[in-house]
């Protein structure tokens, strides 16, 4: 397993050049700022915007409920009661308030909700109220019967009638019904903003749920040294609508597919400069004469280059995310593009073996890589539609000449999931298919190349 | 009977217009140290490399036991290379382990191995330091332990003194002892400090525009080569440098005398008889002595008269 000890080594030299990975990750997001900033809607990125409220709409359903509450019957509004709440609150230790409530209609909301108007939509369903009963009764049956419990068994250890009588009066038992209800948050799980929104609702809700239950509880009980009974949590719950495809795409977002292919392309010059170092420095011969062999420096190097691949794409997402960057499908999107980004990898990867087995010094190495890699990104289609330049038909589809490069295929597959939101189907799928083959077909040119140059004795 | 370890035949080595390795033909007994000396250029490294299977001959061949060295066992060379070839991220620990990885020792074996050698070379203390935060002597050390870490047959250290101060140096001759007379390990040391080669070498090779110049023990070599004594001498006025010479020339008993870098160097079997004669030649040139000086002939004369160096130009 020497591969696995080449890999390890070279993944703690990539973190330890702290300088060398600070610019390995941080010039393609320079890339990524400078186009969210030229190219993005009104670039507005998620730390600047400072504890404002998050734009919401409530529609409101509930119908109401009459509660046993205080030792009186009442007529309760629950919902209300939420919407109310979630109009009051306030960031912690601000005056800000938390939300700004849209009074408008669902079709409107829903429409605001596309534009990215409001951040998230808040629907109260009919029952919540009823809901909201069910659980302050549940809660109170069972605060009497266990406050019940503990005096009869109080009187069995002092000797006296078990039969506790005086809670029993002062508090009947309420009948629990089973009604639940689910509180709708509706937005795009792919937006940031809905994201910071749909956790401060659901943490409300909860802090609700349980001031409801303390307020009803309260009269119910008797202070012996018991403790509370745990709140239940079935009957009113939060759940997540998803909606995809808010708002219209800028440029940047049709952008950061090529971006994340760019950032890819970098690392060929990274891959080839430390390649050649091994043979510059000397460190290559000292290997060349242990037992690794080709197939173990070639492997460790490849599987350490595509873990620090792997983190360079999701940086690079998290950062566009950041940024405003709007895509389609959700997670699954995003983890697709990853595994995409690291395929991709895997062709820049190549293409530094095949750079490192002609430089002779690290300088050639770096400036060669860049010769390549970034008229390669601009031949890929990263940052502009390339025009057609037909070179043949096959099998129904016709081929450009720029689809003999394995990240055309990557830019497009990228742009299918993450502009699109097309998932892994056909066109995606081929697309893959084509990377796959084409960086298959590098990797081999590649380590061929580079064995039968670099290690073997020299002539 | 000696045992012959590794043996080069025939060895040659062309680049373009360039003989790097002309006709090389050695023979390395097991369990010595051999000094292979020889001037910046004169083909050292490019018969190293071809030794350890790095470079190939253009014609010739290497032998490790009789067989090729291409078709040795990978693990049975050991090589400290005249560069600093470490893995300036990596601890001195670790760049041990891993270089033991790539041989595939054992791990309870290499960790003995690793702490042995962090021991050995004075380095224990640093085993958890980044290479790039050690000192030129440290790496140096370190740069001979990674040659040692796999346990080879025969150890090639291509100047492993350079630029170590002599404490360093000394522990280290210490070492490359231990290593013959206790390990039985057979060392190819390649040096420029001559009282090193001298010291540590049990047979050394001298080579020249990649050929052999002569092969023996370091007496053989001060006792086949300038014979005799060293007197240095500084004149007042260095225009008379070249009559004193021709003067002194004339004197029986004298092997060779030289005008270098503003002194005359005279080479005789015991000089210090010659002595007097010479200052009466010198002041009947009109020349007056500043500065006299008399030593024994060193590996180093041996050294610059065949390379040609000094004494002959």
């Amino acid at each position: 397993m020497k591969f696995i000890n080449i890999a390890s080594k070279g993944i703690k030299e990539t973190f330890r050049d702290r300088k060398g990975f600070l610019f390995l990750m941080t010039f393609p997001i320079l890339f990524v700022i400078l186009f969210a900033f030229a190219f993005g809607n009104g670039f507005t990125p998620f730390f600047t915007r400072g504890s404002n409220p998050h734009e919401i709409a409530v529609i409101n359903h509930d119908k109401g409920e009459t509660v046993y509450l205080d030792n009186v019957i009442q007529q309760r509004d629950f919902g209300d009661s939420f919407s109310r709440l979630l109009g009051n609150a306030t960031y912690e230790n601000s005056s800000t308030n938390l939300f700004h409530l849209n009074n408008v209609s669902e079709d409107k909301a829903n429409d605001m909700l596309k534009s990215r108007s409001i951040d998230a939509l808040i629907i109260i369903p009919e029952n919540f109220s009823g809901a909201f009963t069910s659980m302050i009764n549940s809660s109170v049956r069972t605060e009497i019967t266990s406050t019940v419990g503990a005096q009869a068994m109080g009187n069995i250890i002092a000797g006296q009638n078990p039969t506790p009588n005086t809670v029993a009066a002062s508090n009947p038992l309420p009948q629990v019904g089973n009604v639940t209800a689910a509180l709708i948050i509706k937005g795009d799980t792919g937006y940031i903003d809905f994201g910071t929104t749909q956790t401060a609702i659901t943490e409300l809700l909860e802090h609700y749920k349980n001031s409801v239950i303390g307020e009803a509880t309260a009269g119910a009980s008797v202070s012996i040294g018991m403790p509370k009974n745990p709140i239940p949590s079935d009957f009113i719950s939060a759940e997540i609508l998803s909606i995809s495809g808010t708002q219209s795409f800028s440029l940047f977002d049709y952008l950061v597919p090529g971006l994340i292919v760019f950032g890819v392309l970098l690392q060929v010059s990274i891959i080839a400069t430390s390649l050649t170092r091994e043979i510059q420095t000397g460190t290559l011969n000292r290997l060349k004469l242990s037992k690794m062999r080709s197939f173990d420096l070639l492997l460790g190097t490849f599987i350490s280059w595509l873990l620090i691949t792997m983190i360079q794409v999701l940086v690079l997402i998290i950062v566009a995310i950041a940024l405003g960057y709007k895509w389609q499908g959700g997670i699954s999107s995003l983890w697709l593009a990853t595994v995409i980004g690291i395929i991709a990898g895997m062709a820049s990867i190549s293409l530094a073996l095949l750079i490192a087995a002609f430089v002779t010094n690290e300088r050639q190495a770096g400036s060669l890589s860049a010769m390549i890699a970034v008229p390669m990104a601009f031949l890929a289609g990263a940052f502009m539609p390339l025009p057609k330049e037909a070179i043949g038909q096959f099998n129904g589809r016709t081929y450009q000449i720029y689809d003999i490069l394995p990240w055309t295929h990557a830019i497009s597959a990228l742009r299918s999931v993450l502009t699109y939101g097309s998932g892994l189907n056909g066109d995606v799928i081929f697309e893959v298919r084509f990377l796959i083959i084409l960086a298959s077909i590098l990797f081999v040119v590649g380590v061929f190349t580079f064995s039968r140059v670099r290690l073997r004795a020299e002539r | 009977m000696d045992r012959y370890l590794l043996t080069t035949q025939s060895l040659m080595k062309e680049y373009d217009d360039l003989i790097a390795v002309d006709n090389l033909n050695l023979e390395i007994k097991e369990g010595e140290v051999f000094g292979f000396l020889g001037p910046n250029g004169a083909g050292k490294t490019s018969a190293i490399k071809m030794m350890v299977g790095l470079l190939t001959p253009t014609s010739g061949q290497v032998l490790f036991n009789g067989k090729e060295i291409g078709s040795a066992e990978k693990g049975i060379i050991g090589v400290c290379p005249q560069e600093l070839v470490l893995w300036e991220s990596l601890t001195c620990d670790e760049n041990l382990t891993f270089m033991g990885n790539m041989y595939g020792i054992p791990r309870s074996i290499l960790r003995e191995k690793v702490n042995t050698l962090l021991e050995a070379l004075a380095l224990s203390d640093k085993a958890n330091e980044e290479v790039s935060k050690l000192s030129g002597g440290m790496k140096r050390r370190l740069n001979v332990a990674l040659s040692l870490v796999h346990d080879p047959v025969i150890v090639f250290l291509d100047e492993p003194s350079a630029g170590l101060d002599p404490q360093s140096r000394l522990l280290l001759w210490d070492f490359i002892r231990s290593l013959r007379d206790k390990e039985g390990k057979t060392i190819v040391l390649t040096t420029h400090i001559m009282e090193e080669a001298d010291a540590l070498s049990d047979r050394i090779a001298i080579i020249d525009h990649g050929k052999l110049l002569l092969l023996d023990t370091p007496e053989g070599l001060k006792k086949t080569i300038g014979r005799g004594d060293i007197v240095e001498i500084q004149l007042a006025d260095a225009m008379v440098n070249k009559r004193v010479t021709t003067l002194i020339k004339s004197l029986e008993g004298i092997e060779e005398v030289k005008e270098l870098r503003g002194r005359v160097t005279v080479r005789a079997l015991n000089a210090t008889s010659k002595l007097p004669q010479i200052i009466d030649l010198i002041e009947s040139a009109d020349g007056r002595v500043l500065d006299i000086s008399i030593r024994g002939n060193t590996l180093e004369d041996v050294f610059i008269y065949l390379t040609g160096r000094d004494l002959r130009e």
